[in-house]
């Protein structure tokens, strides 16, 4: 093969389209939905208990899709220069299966738990490779390249979707009576379950709110509206962590409501930044450039995810309260 | 000068291509339009001195294989037709309109001193001879040049113009690669070895890195 | 093209927009905002000459605080979604091309190079670096021993670049290595484009800083503006809105404060009565010359329009022009000299993208100590990314090369990358602005620019154009080679504390004539090492709040 002939096919890699990219995701998440949604039976058990993993899931997935949504975006800008790229949006896509497919306690009910644990680990290998990716420009560690290098905050999500997704399991599989039976490591009790997730919700919280801050101070917070979720989100992610620690019946309601409220956000957000789309130069009509440009749609849906999760966490949390 | 071939970079690329995508605007696509599809007839110059004229921008823009050269000669007789000026008249020289008059009749005469015939009918190697040393400020003609400094004339007005035409023509920004009208959309990719979709594609030495 | 209406038809440059009550709106394609309207015969209270940085600050300011106010600006006034093309040769509309005598033993360039002629004068076209004055450039004869002092105090001034940045939403980085501590710029820098890591990359090589540069478009949306696309035409216009011009922050605030401004409104002469006072301003507009009435006239056309417009109000009762009883009108004319160092990379760096300076480097504005500094000033120099005509243009007229050697030269355009100076250049008496024999158009003298470097300036230049090459051969650039040039215009009715040396004074009152004002970069008294607009808009909002203050007295 000639030189040119490989630019020639270089160039044809290269142009592969963002409108390529965005049906791809849609795709690969309709497609995460529907194999986890058909893996997954009704199972009789407590209805707290089923709630609760419901809604933990569903949450999990929901982050999995937006992590899914972005990296494909952040990386098809990045022109897939480095194979390992794709790596972030299957594994996304691998953890959203995961997460709607109901765990069984055979043998396959490993994989799922297998899918969040690879999601934490390329999303952990992903934040290294960021993080070296920032320090070898030049500024090294400076606010320009924290704002504009390989984000830190992206592979963080996808290790927090892939951590959340295993938390869920470890509530989904807490045996409903309080007996532990052993024969599995993540053997919790459903109120203990309840309180890892919403350790992990707490700290997810937090670190996707300090995401979210980094790149709205890169905005400069040119609209008020921008400080919500720098604030409702840490606030609840503390709540939570706040009753992990010492659960009480009052704490709980409150933290419920705020969950709700960042639930809400999530969607609220996400019409922000549609809307903020809009405002760029040539709006959607222009989207191939401004989608990009703009203000990431799929990011803040990602706090609806995690809402959900600690609404679960207070759920299972709640049961604790009421068998004691 | 080195041998009458160019090879650009980007063969494939053609800014044209973005005609119709929000790469162009409607003002841009109408000063464009207006520039390919109407050459403005010569009203300006003389026949003679146009004739020189166009024989050196074939020489200072060389165009060999190119079905229709971009033309060059017909706006700067416009632009002299119309006074649009640069906005800086060196004290040493005259307006522009007299400069440009003398300047063709004054290579005309550096043709005639050295070679005996007018500058457009001359070899190409001749031609560019006498440019060289029109821009070294070496004059066999040096009466023809009368009060017009032979260097500056050459430099800050004849190459300057000619240039300043040539590389706004869509031909020009495609052969170097140059992203062309950009506006509403713009590019999001600026690092190194970066390029959106719609610009030239990275040359083959870029693709490589 | 047939069928649909041409979009540059309707030219803001053949009839004036402003006009039966209503003025463009910027942020729009076609539409209008209203505007006050005052009849000539009505004595206003401030004629102002130029709606650039200093007009436009102080029409802005002046109708704020309640002032009447009719600003003339010579060329048009456009909206930039509409008007402006993403093409080189179409956008030299935004330029002053009237002929100007260009003299003296280093005869600038003018046009495109320094002069803009429209609504938001040269902010219009200008390249949106934002830099501040070294605080001790504003005593540089006391501390630094060159130059002259101003007459204001930097810790003034600095309270000033605050609110022009506000204004201006300034996208600017978080630490700023030069310098006293600055408040954090109101928007975040921008991402640094290849051209700007080059310069980065360089500078680390060599251990000193760099930064990101504080440019004068958005990093986020702003009121009706979008954020800056990267598109990178900025010196021929920003079609996006993007660029914070004056033409989109201060003309906004004028007209809606109720300030009139008169497009394709050329001022020739400020008239003056039996005592000597300023009476208004004749002006050409619509085909006819017209007068209006004013009881103060702030002149604001630039470096080479504002002393011309000066040395032609001569009377009986001001020989020499107006306000020129120094003699000074016109003269410490400065430039800053431009020369350049461009160097061929292994990869594409395609400058073309983003505002054409993203990185910066002052580290020669503030390295008094270092030995290998043999010249008085100082020079900052900046990335590089000039659309191609410029480019073009810029290598014919400094090396003449021509034919297949410059086309193959261009076509590297891609791999290319530049540093540039900002360099500072002594006031010198006799680089001045005076009047030539020629007529213009309208019958008005034409201006005769006389330029010359002195020794310090070459040694200035020289040690950049050293300092730059070495930087960019650390940055691993191949087969330099170098250009120069000028930039930017300051000096030539400069202020100062003594009649005797000066033309206005700290406030921009003229010496001679009370109810007659300077105020743009022809006010400066040094040039410093740094792009000038950022000083004159502060300067102007420092002389808006006093002359606001002096009316507050009764003083004026
Ligand atoms: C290409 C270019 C790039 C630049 N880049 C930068 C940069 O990156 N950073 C920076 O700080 N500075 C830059 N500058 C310089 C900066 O734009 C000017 O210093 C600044 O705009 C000068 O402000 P001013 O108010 O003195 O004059 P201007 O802004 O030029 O305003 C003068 C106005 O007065 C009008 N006028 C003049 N005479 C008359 C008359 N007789 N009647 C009516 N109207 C009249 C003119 O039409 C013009 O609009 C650049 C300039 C140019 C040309
Ligand atoms: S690069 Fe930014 S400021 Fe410059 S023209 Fe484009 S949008 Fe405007």
């Amino acid at each position: 093969m000639s030189a040119r002939q490989a630019a020639h096919r270089e160039r044809g890699s290269r142009s592969i389209g963002l409108d390529a990219v965005a049906a791809g995701g849609v795709i690969a998440l309709v497609a995460a939905f529907a194999i986890g949604s058909a893996l997954r039976p009704e199972r009789k058990s407590d209805p707290v208990h089923r709630r609760a993993t419901r809604k933990a899931r569903d949450g999990a997935a929901i982050l999995g899709a937006s992590v899914l949504m972005d990296s494909a975006m952040e990386h098809f800008r990045g022109g897939f220069h480095n194979r390992a790229m794709v790596l972030a949006p299957a594994t996304a896509a691998a953890s959203i299966a995961a997460s709607l497919a109901e765990p069984r306690p055979d043998r396959t009910g490993r994989l799922p738990r297998l899918g969040h644990a690879l999601s934490f680990a390329v999303g952990a290998a992903g934040l290294g490779f960021h993080f070296y990716n920032v320090t070898k420009r030049p500024g090294g560690l400076s606010w320009n390249n924290l704002f504009y290098a390989a984000p830190l905050g992206a592979p963080g999500a996808l290790a927090i979707s892939g951590l959340l997704g295993l938390t869920s399991e470890a509530l989904s599989i807490a045996p409903v009576d309080g007996n532990r039976t052993g024969n599995e490591a993540l053997a919790w009790s459903l109120p203990e379950a309840g309180r890892g997730l919403a350790l992990a919700t707490g700290g997810s919280l937090l670190v996707t709110a300090a995401e979210a801050g980094l790149l709205h101070f890169r905005g400069a917070f040119h609209n008020p509206a921008m400080w919500l979720p720098v604030t409702v989100p840490p606030a609840t992610g503390l709540f939570l962590i706040g009753e992990a620690a010492n659960p009480t019946d009052s704490g709980r309601e409150v933290t419920r409501w705020a969950a709700r409220g960042v639930a809400v956000l999530g969607v609220v957000g996400t019409a922000f930044h549609v809307w903020g789309v809009h405002r760029n130069m040539g709006g959607w009509h222009n989207w191939r450039q401004t989608s990009l440009a703009g203000p990431p749609t799929p990011a803040p849906i990602s706090f609806t995810g995690l809402a959900m999760a600690g609404l679960a966490a207070l759920d299972a949390l709640g049961s604790e309260e009421r068998s004691s | 000068m080195t041998d009458d071939r160019f090879d650009s970079p980007y063969p494939r690329y053609d800014v044209l291509e973005k005609w119709d995508t929000p790469s162009y605007n409607d003002q841009t696509r109408e000063a464009l339009a207006k520039r390919m599809d109407e050459v403005p007839p010569r009203r300006f110059f003389t026949a003679a001195e146009f004739t020189t004229l166009q024989a050196v921008c074939a020489r200072v823009v060389p165009q060999p294989g190119r079905a229709a050269p971009v033309p060059i000669a017909p706006f700067i007789d416009s632009d002299l037709h119309a006074g649009r000026g640069t906005g800086t008249r060196y004290a040493a020289m005259p307006d522009d309109r007299t400069a440009w008059r003398q300047g063709m009749a004054a290579i005309d005469a550096e043709a005639k001193a050295r070679h005996g015939s007018t500058f457009a009918e001359l070899a190409d190697a001749q031609q560019d001879s006498i440019l060289s040393a029109i821009n070294q400020g070496e004059c066999a003609a040096s009466g023809a040049w009368r009060d017009l400094p032979a260097q500056d004339f050459f430099r800050k007005l004849l190459l300057k113009w000619i240039v300043s035409v040539y590389y706004v023509h869509p031909a020009a920004m495609s052969e170097i690669g140059y992203g062309g009208p950009a506006s509403p959309r713009g590019y999001v990719r600026l690092g190194p070895n970066e390029a959106d979709p719609w610009e030239a594609p990275l040359s083959e030495k870029g693709a490589r890195q | 093209m047939s069928g649909r209406v041409s979009v540059l038809d309707d030219a803001a440059e053949l009839r004036p927009r402003a006009v039966s009550g209503r003025a463009p709106d910027v942020f729009s394609r076609e539409d209008c905002v209203p505007m006050a309207q005052f009849r000539d015969e009505e004595e206003v209270d401030f004629a102002i000459v130029g709606t650039g940085c200093g007009g436009g600050v102080l029409a802005a300011k002046l109708a704020e605080a309640g002032g009447s106010v009719v600003a003339f600006d010579a060329g048009p006034f456009f909206r930039p979604l509409a008007d402006f093309a993403s093409d080189e040769r179409e956008q030299e509309k935004l330029y002053w091309l009237e002929e100007r005598i260009s003299d003296g033993e280093n005869p600038i360039e003018l046009g495109s190079n320094n002069s803009g002629r429209c609504v938001g004068g040269s902010t219009v076209h200008f390249q949106m670096v934002a830099l501040r004055f070294r605080p001790e450039w504003f005593q540089a004869r006391t501390k630094l021993g060159y130059g002259a002092d101003w007459p204001v105090d930097w810790r003034e001034m600095w309270r000033y670049y605050e609110e022009v940045e506000k204004a201006c939403s300034i996208s600017g980085p978080i630490r700023y290595p030069w310098g006293p501590k600055r408040g954090r710029y109101p928007y975040r820098a921008h991402e640094v484009n290849a051209a700007g890591l080059v310069l980065a990359r360089g500078a680390e090589a060599l251990g000193i800083d760099w930064a990101p540069t504080p440019l004068c478009t958005l990093s986020a949306p702003h009121g009706k503006s979008p954020p800056c696309v990267y598109r990178g035409m900025c010196k021929i216009g920003c079609s996006t809105n993007a660029k914070q011009s004056v033409l989109v922050t201060y003309i906004p605030r004028a007209l809606a404060a109720g300030a009139e401004i008169r497009d394709l409104a050329t001022v020739g002469r400020i008239e003056t009565d039996r005592w000597g006072r300023a009476t208004g301003v004749a002006y050409f507009r619509e085909g006819r010359w017209r007068f209006q009435k004013a009881r103060h006239v702030i002149v604001a056309g630039y470096s080479i329009e504002t002393p011309r417009l000066l040395l032609n109000s001569h009377s009986a009762r001001h020989p020499d022009g107006l306000a020129n009883s120094s003699g000074l009108v016109g003269r410490h004319l400065m430039v800053h000299s431009n020369h350049a160092v461009w160097a061929e990379f292994d990869e594409e760096i395609r400058w073309y993208k983003g505002p054409p300076s993203m990185a910066c480097c002052e580290h020669w504005n503030y390295a008094d100590d270092d030995p290998t500094k043999d010249f008085d000033g100082g020079y900052a120099f900046m990335s590089q990314g000039p659309l191609p005509s410029d480019f073009a243009t810029s290598i014919v007229t400094n090396s003449g090369e021509f034919g297949m050697d410059l086309r193959a030269r261009m076509a590297k355009y891609n791999r290319m990358a530049g540093l540039k100076m900002v360099g500072e250049t002594m006031p010198q008496a006799d680089n001045r602005v005076t009047l030539s024999e020629g007529k213009d158009d309208l019958g008005l003298p034409r201006p005769r620019v006389t330029f010359g470097y002195c020794d310090n300036d070459k040694r200035l230049y020289a040690h950049a154009l050293d300092f730059m090459g070495r930087m960019i051969e650390a940055a691993e650039g191949k087969n330099r080679f170098e250009t120069e040039g000028t930039a930017h215009l300051m000096g030539g009715c400069r202020m100062g504390e003594d009649p005797k040396t000066s033309v206005v004074n700290a406030d921009g009152r003229s010496w001679d004539v009370p109810n007659l004002w300077v105020c743009d970069g022809s006010l400066m008294p040094t040039g410093g090492g740094v792009n000038p607009s950022m000083t004159i808009l502060a300067n102007a909002a420092r002389i808006a709040d006093r002359m606001i203050a002096a009316g507050r007295r009764g003083e004026v």
